[in-house]
C-alpha cells in the first residue's frame, strides 16, 4: 500500500487549500482510487501531532515505507543555521525533512516556497529561507544537495506556483503512484505542466495581437506592456487548465506575477512593466526585439475599431 | 495528584501551535500558548512599491487570503484617501463572504467535528450517527463538505480569477468590470450551495432556521422533525450539549469586532466613520456594555514576546526587534494585542454579537461564550451570509453599468489602517507610505488576538484564560484542549511579524 506524508514547513497552507480544490482526481478519489495511506496532513489528519513524531521516527527507522513525501513551505535555515525558526517537537523541521527525503521514493515540492524558497526567500530573506533543492534558480542553494535523488532515482519534483495549480498536484501524484514516466525541465518541473505559457489561452489575446495595451485597471485590453503582466514569459497552465473550473488572474484583469518562476516575487514594482521606450525590457519568450517592434507597429495600425473601443468582451 | 506540566503540539489549527499546561488533579491550572514558527513576513515588504502589498500579503495565509487582500487594499485606500467604486466594494464583499461561508463549513466539518469521532466519544449513544456523518475521509458530511466548498469557491474565481491567492482588489475598486453571464453563473453556484446547506447542515429551509432565536427555540426546533434532529447542526447540538461543550473554554469575556463588510455607498473618504453592513464594537465584560470601536485604541505589548522591550504601542508606532531569550519571561513569537489594555476575544461569535444577531445575543445572555456557542455561531452564520451574498450579487447585476474602478490620485505619503473581518475574526493591516514605498507594515491577525501571550501587566491572553479550569481526564488524549482551541477557528499561519531591515537579532535553540 503506497504511503503519503505531507509536511508543512514555513507555509501559508495555500497549497493545501489549493489541493482541496483539485479535480480529476479530487483528493478523495486520489487517495481511495490508489489505496493511498495518508500518514499525515497537518490540516486533515484526525490523529494528534504527537503521532506525527512517532510516524517520522518509524519512517527513519525503516519500519514504515514512505512512498511520497510532499513538502509545502519554505525551508528555514535560520537563525544562524539552526533551523529553529521552524521547529517541531524541539527539532528543526529542516532536519526532519532532510531525513524523510532520504527515505522517500518520490519527493514533491508543493508550491514555489518548497521548490525555490518563494516569498520568504525574497528581498533581505530574514529567516534564511531556501527551497528543497534550489534557492531561487540556484541548484546549489537548497536544503538538499544538487546530486540528491529520491529512491525512484528522481530529484525533488518541483510543482511550482503560488499556490501550485491543484490539478498539477493531483495529476503528478497520480503519475508517480502509477509508475508512469515523468519528464522534468531544467528547474525539475514536470514538462507536461510547465511547457505552456500563461499567455496561451488568455482571453485578452486578441487585444495583445493588435497591440491594444491598457495603462490602468478596469478595461479588457492586454496587461503586458504597462501593468507588469509576465504571462508571455511564464510557464504554467493557468489559461489552459483554468482555476476552480472558472478563470485565471489575467482573464479577470490581474497581471501574471510569474509565481511559477524561481525569481518570484521579483524585486521591482509588481504592477508595472519595465520598458525600453515603448517596449517591455523582457519580451515574450525567445522573441527578437527588432522584429517584435516592427510587428507591434504593424499590429497597431491594423487594430480594428471594436478593439480600440474595447467592445470585444472577455 | 501532584501538580505537573504538559506540552501539547496541536494540529488542525492551520499552522503550528504549542500549548504548555500546568495540570493539578486533572484540571488545567495555568496555560501558555506558543507559536513555533517565525516567517519574517513584514520585513519583506519594507521598501517595496506600495501596491506590492496586494500580492505579498494575501500569501500570509492560504485560508484567509481574500481577507488579507481586502485589509491590504483598505490600508492603502485609507492612506491615500481615495474614493472607491461602489461595485468594487460589492465585488470585494462577495468574495470575502464566499471565503467566509466555505471556511465555516471546512472548519466545522474538516477540523472540529472530527474530534467527536475520536476514542473519547466511542461509547456515546450517538456514536454510529456521528461516524456516519463526521468521520474523517469517510463520513457523509465530511465528504460532501470537500465537494461543496470547492464548488462554492468558484464564485471567488469568477471575480478574482482564482482562489486562493489573487490580487484583484486595487485602490479605487477591483481590476475589472463584470458581465451579466458571470453574475448568473455565480448566482447559480450560490443557490446550489444554499440547497446543500439547507439539506445537509440545517435539515430545513434557511427561513425556518432563522426563526430560531434562543436556546428554547433551538430545543423546540430539534424536537420538531427528525430532519432537524439528525441534520449536521442538530446532531452537533445534541451531542455537544450532552458531552458538556457548553461548559468548556469561557475565557476573557470581553469581545471585539471591527465590523464586517463595508457599506458600498457610505465607506468613502475621509473614512472617519466605519460604515459596515455588520456593525462592530467593543463589548466590555466589566460593564456589559458595547462601546464604539476605535482603531486608535489598539496597542501591542511585547514584555512576554521574543522582541526587544518597549512600552505598549499602537501598530503605527511599535517596533519589532527580535530578542530570543529562552530562559527569561518571554515565551512566544506572538505579540500581545490589547484594546484599551483589555484582553479580548475575536471571531465569528463576537462579530454576530456586535451586529445584534438575535440568536447570538440570546445565547450570550443564557450562557456566555464557550466552545458550544462559538461552534453554533459558525454553523448559523452561513444562513445570514448566503442571503447577504445573494443580495450583493443582485445589486451588482442591477448596477452593472456603473464603474468597478475609479482611478485614484497617486498619493505617496500617508498612514493607513485596513481593518476587516476574516472568517476567524478581526484582521488588521497598518501601513505607512513614504515616497511611494512601504515604510512600515504591521499585521494583527485574528489568531494574534486570541493566541496572545501575557501582556506587560502579566495578564494572560484569551486562550490562556480559556484553558484554565479545563478538565484533562486523559493526558495522552487531551481532546478538551483541542475543543477549546479549535472552537476559535485558529489560524496560526497568519501569525507573522517583521524584523526591520538591517537588524538581526541572536536566537538560541528552542
Amino acid at each position: 500500500m503506497p504511503t503519503l506524508l505531507w509536511m508543512q514547513t514555513a507555509a501559508c497552507s495555500g497549497d493545501s487549500m489549493s489541493l482541496l480544490c483539485a479535480e480529476s482526481p479530487d483528493l478523495l478519489e486520489l487517495l481511495e482510487g490508489h489505496g493511498v495511506e495518508l500518514l499525515w496532513h497537518p490540516s486533515l489528519s484526525p490523529t494528534s501531532a504527537a503521532d506525527l513524531g512517532r510516524t517520522i521516527d518509524r519512517i527513519l527507522a525503516d519500519e514504515i515505507d514512505l512512498t511520497v513525501l510532499c513538502v509545502e513551505g519554505s525551508i528555514l535555515l535560520g537563525p544562524d543555521g539552526t533551523g529553529m525558526f521552524d521547529s517541531f517537537g524541539g527539532r528543526p523541521k529542516k532536519d526532519l525533512v532532510a531525513g524523510l527525503a532520504a527515505k522517500a521514493q518520490f519527493v514533491l515540492a508543493m508550491g514555489t516556497c518548497a521548490a525555490f524558497g518563494g516569498i520568504p526567500a525574497s528581498g533581505p530573506n530574514p529567516t534564511d529561507a531556501v527551497g528543497l533543492q534550489f534557492l531561487r534558480d540556484e541548484p546549489d542553494g537548497g536544503l538538499l544537495e544538487r546530486e540528491f535523488r529520491s529512491r525512484a532515482g528522481l530529484p525533488v519534483i518541483n510543482l511550482a506556483g503560488c499556490p501550485a495549480h491543484p490539478n498539477t498536484m493531483v495529476q503528478t501524484l497520480l503519475w508517480a503512484l502509477s509508475g508512469m514516466r515523468l519528464e522534468l525541465d531544467h528547474l525539475h518541473r514536470p514538462t507536461e505542466f510547465y511547457s505552456t505559457l500563461v499567455h496561451q489561452g488568455c482571453t485578452r489575446n486578441e487585444y495583445h495581437e493588435f497591440d491594444v495595451e491598457e495603462r490602468d485597471f478596469g478595461a479588457p485590453g492586454c496587461l503586458f506592456f504597462n501593468l507588469g503582466c509576465e504571462g508571455p514569459t511564464t510557464m504554467a497552465t493557468c489559461n489552459s487548465i483554468l482555476w476552480n473550473n472558472q478563470s485565471s488572474k489575467p482573464r479577470v484583469g490581474v497581471p501574471c506575477f510569474a509565481c511559477t518562476s524561481p525569481a518570484f516575487p521579483r524585486a521591482h514594482d509588481l504592477f508595472k512593466t519595465n520598458k525600453i521606450g515603448e517596449v517591455p525590457v523582457v519580451l515574450p519568450l525567445g522573441v527578437n526585439r527588432a522584429s517584435y517592434m516592427a510587428y507591434k507597429g504593424l499590429a497597431r495600425s491594423a487594430a480594428p475599431a471594436r478593439l480600440l473601443e474595447r467592445k470585444s468582451k472577455l | 495528584m501532584a501538580k505537573r506540566t504538559l506540552s501539547v503540539e496541536l494540529n488542525r489549527v492551520e499552522g503550528d501551535l504549542l500549548v504548555k499546561l500546568e495540570i493539578e488533579d486533572g484540571v488545567v491550572t495555568d496555560a501558555w500558548t506558543v507559536g513555533t514558527t517565525y516567517r519574517g513576513f513584514e520585513q519583506l515588504l519594507l521598501g517595496r512599491a506600495k501596491k506590492d502589498a496586494l500580492v505579498i500579503t494575501p500569501r500570509i495565509c492560504g485560508i484567509c487570503g481574500t481577507a488579507h487582500l481586502y485589509a491590504a487594499v483598505t490600508a492603502l485606500e485609507t492612506a491615500m484617501g481615495c474614493a472607491i467604486a461602489q461595485n468594487g466594494t460589492r465585488v470585494r464583499n462577495a468574495c470575502l463572504l464566499t471565503e467566509e461561508i466555505q471556511s465555516d463549513a471546512r472548519h466545522a466539518f474538516l477540523m472540529f467535528t472530527v474530534d467527536l469521532c475520536g476514542p473519547r466519544y466511542a461509547g456515546h449513544p450517538e456514536r454510529d450517527k456521528l461516524h456516519e456523518a463526521f468521520a474523517p475521509f469517510t463520513g457523509r458530511v465530511y465528504r460532501e463538505t470537500i465537494v461543496e466548498t470547492k464548488r462554492l469557491l468558484e464564485v471567488v474565481a469568477i471575480f478574482a480569477g482564482q482562489w486562493p491567492h489573487s490580487s484583484h482588489m486595487v485602490p479605487g475598486g477591483v481590476v475589472g468590470a463584470q458581465s451579466r453571464r458571470s453574475l448568473v453563473k455565480a448566482l447559480s453556484i450560490l443557490d446550489g450551495y444554499a440547497r446543500w446547506y439547507e439539506r445537509t447542515v440545517l435539515g430545513c429551509s434557511i427561513d425556518r432556521w432563522l426563526e430560531v432565536r434562543s436556546l428554547e427555540d433551538l430545543d423546540r426546533w430539534i424536537d420538531e422533525r427528525p430532519e432537524h434532529r439528525d441534520g449536521a447542526l442538530g446532531l452537533f447540538v445534541r451531542v455537544a450539549r450532552d458531552v458538556g461543550l457548553q461548559r468548556l473554554g469561557r475565557g476573557s469575556g470581553s469581545m471585539l469586532s471591527y465590523g464586517a463588510y463595508f457599506d458600498p455607498a457610505r465607506w468613502q473618504p475621509p473614512f472617519t466613520e466605519r460604515h459596515c453592513l455588520r456593525a462592530g464594537g467593543f463589548h466590555d465584560a466589566a460593564t456589559s456594555r458595547i462601546e464604539p470601536f476605535s482603531q486608535a485604541d489598539v496597542s501591542e505589548h511585547v514584555k512576554h514576546s521574543w522582541y526587544r522591550d518597549h512600552a505598549p504601542a499602537h501598530p503605527w508606532k511599535g517596533e519589532t526587534v527580535p530578542s530570543y531569550e529562552p530562559e527569561g519571561d518571554k515565551y512566544s513569537w506572538a505579540k500581545a494585542p490589547r484594546y484599551r489594555d483589555n484582553v479580548v476575544e475575536v471571531g465569528c461569535f463576537p462579530e454576530l454579537f456586535m451586529a445584534g444577531d438575535p440568536l447570538i445575543e440570546s445565547l450570550y445572555r443564557a450562557e456566555g461564550v464557550d466552545v458550544f456557542t462559538r461552534q453554533l455561531a459558525r454553523l448559523h452564520r452561513p444562513a445570514l451570509s448566503l442571503s447577504l451574498l445573494r443580495r450583493t450579487l443582485l445589486d451588482l447585476e442591477r448596477d452593472l453599468a456603473d464603474p468597478f474602478y475609479l482611478a485614484p490620485r497617486d498619493v505617496d505619503e500617508g498612514d493607513g489602517a485596513g481593518l476587516v473581518h476574516a472568517a476567524r475574526g478581526a484582521l488588521g493591516h497598518w501601513l505607512q507610505l513614504r515616497e511611494g514605498k512601504i515604510a512600515r507594515y504591521q499585521v494583527i491577525s485574528p489568531t494574534g488576538w486570541n493566541a496572545s501571550p501575557r501582556d506587560s501587566a502579566g495578564v494572560r491572553g484569551h486562550w490562556e484564560q480559556s484553558l484554565i479550569g479545563t478538565p484533562i481526564p486523559d493526558e495522552s488524549d487531551p481532546v478538551e484542549l483541542g475543543h477549546v482551541i479549535r472552537s476559535h477557528d485558529a489560524c496560526l499561519v497568519c501569525t507573522v511579524h517583521f524584523v526591520r531591515t538591517g537588524q538581526r537579532a541572536r536566537f538560541g535553540a528552542c
